[in-house]
């Protein structure tokens, strides 16, 4: 009787948790099919385009840029640092191997040891502060360069965020989820009301990209981000997480902060399997 | 009896006179710092749960209500620096009621 009572007992509880949790690769699916039948038009890899696999107009304008792509330079600028030896006469091969199109799939990651999420930008600056060099600005410049030469160089190579079975890793995928859908700032919107719900539509001249694909193309170059004041247009994602939550009225967060490497290890899973094509070129 | 009247309304004008002017910088003081510990309380906890909005002080907000009332004061003008509190004071308040609100936000699908 006893254990009946329990196995009874236990097989509820597993039931209710299953209900009220949903495991990574559920939450993938799901999200995944909602974009498939919102937009059952465009194909998989397309959605790493952004707006433009959205709206025909602002398509063509787009690939006539992506011709000549004002972000060529700055990969070039990227190789230069790759290539480039620190003081010591080591370089960014001695922190992350000889192989430049092997880099940017790792990120991000979880790391067991220092139980957190890595992003390339931490370990850049990692490599840079363990070699008695400058660490580089979180946010544009040196950093974007580099980023936009390692993702070149891994473009056609598939998103492929591991989710590892760990407590902490979890949580952190969890936190980054809750970041995702939470509303904020004094216009009460998530990330997920522009990005998901609200996909596809127009609002103050801009299309409203899917979240699915988001992170396939950063760094990103934006003419916004070239304009006088702003930098030479280049950025990272953690910049433009910024100046989406700024642009809902709410304080945006360190760039690099816990709370922003959370919501990328999230934002980047949701996009597993869809092909790395950095840079990118956005209005 | 409209003397009297008269000698009243002086008398009440000139009371009052002296209750408010006088004291009105000493007490409008009091007022504001009052309001500042309880603005800046309000804030911290927004901010605890990463509810803190945009103009209350992040330093490339255009209108930085906390840091703009405490500058008013600085300058004497304890009427605009209160009224500066009172809304960051409420936009912090409403950050974190937002945040608790949205404490099991998740996708919709
Ligand atoms: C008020 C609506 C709104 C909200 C809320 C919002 N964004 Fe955006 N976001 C935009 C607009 C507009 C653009 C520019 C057009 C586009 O690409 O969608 C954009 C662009 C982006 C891009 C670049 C897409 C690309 O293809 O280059 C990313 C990534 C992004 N947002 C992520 C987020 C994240 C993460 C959040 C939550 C922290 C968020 N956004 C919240 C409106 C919003």
């Amino acid at each position: 009787m006893k254990k009946t009572l329990t196995l009874l007992l236990s097989a509820g509880l597993v039931a209710t948790a299953t209900q009220a949790f949903s495991s990574p690769k559920e939450d993938l699916e799901k999200f995944r099919t909602y974009f498939e039948q919102r937009f059952p038009g465009v194909q998989l890899n397309d959605f790493g385009n952004g707006p433009y696999a959205l709206d025909a107009s602002k398509r063509l304008q787009w690939e006539s840029m992506e011709e000549f792509p004002p972000y060529e330079e700055y990969v070039d600028k990227g190789r230069e640092i790759w290539e480039t030896p620190f003081k010591n006469g080591k370089s960014f091969a001695s922190c992350f191997g000889k192989d430049p199109s092997k880099v940017r799939v790792k990120y991000p990651h979880w790391d067991s040891k220092t139980q957190q999420v890595v992003t390339l930008e931490g370990d850049i600056n990692k490599c840079l502060k363990e070699n008695g060099e400058k660490p580089f600005g979180w946010k544009k410049g040196k950093i974007a360069h580099l980023g936009a030469y390692l993702g070149y160089e891994a473009r056609g190579q598939k998103t492929n965020v591991v989710i590892p079975n760990d407590p902490k890793a979890l949580e952190a995928y969890e936190e980054g989820k809750h970041f995702f859908y939470a509303k904020r700032g004094q216009l009460n919107m998530a990330c997920a009301d522009c990005h998901v719900y609200y996909s596809g539509q127009r609002i103050r001249g801009n299309t409203l990209s899917a979240a699915l694909g988001h992170t396939t193309h950063f760094p990103v170059f934006r003419a916004k981000w070239a304009k006088k004041g702003k930098g030479d247009g280049l950025g990272t994602l953690h910049r433009r997480y910024g100046g989406c939550n700024k642009q809902v009225r709410a304080r945006p967060f360190k760039a690099q902060g816990k709370e922003y490497r959370n919501l990328e290890f999230f934002h980047t899973y949701m996009s597993n399997g869809l092909e790395i094509n950095a840079p990118g070129y956005r209005e | 009896m409209k003397k009297l009247i008269t000698a009243l309304g002086l008398a009440l004008l000139i009371a009052g006179c002296n209750a408010t002017t006088p004291e009105k910088p000493a007490s409008m003081k009091a007022q504001y710092e009052a309001a500042l510990a309880e603005t800046q309380a309000a804030v911290d906890k927004a901010a605890s749960v990463g509810g803190e909005w945009r103009d209350i002080r992040w330093k490339k907000s255009k209108k930085k209500y906390l840091p703009s009332a405490i500058k008013a004061a600085e300058a004497g003008d304890y009427a605009k620096a209160l009224k500066l509190l009172e809304i960051a004071k409420f936009q912090a308040e409403a950050g974190y009621k937002q945040a608790m609100a949205q404490k099991n936000a998740g996708p919709r699908f």
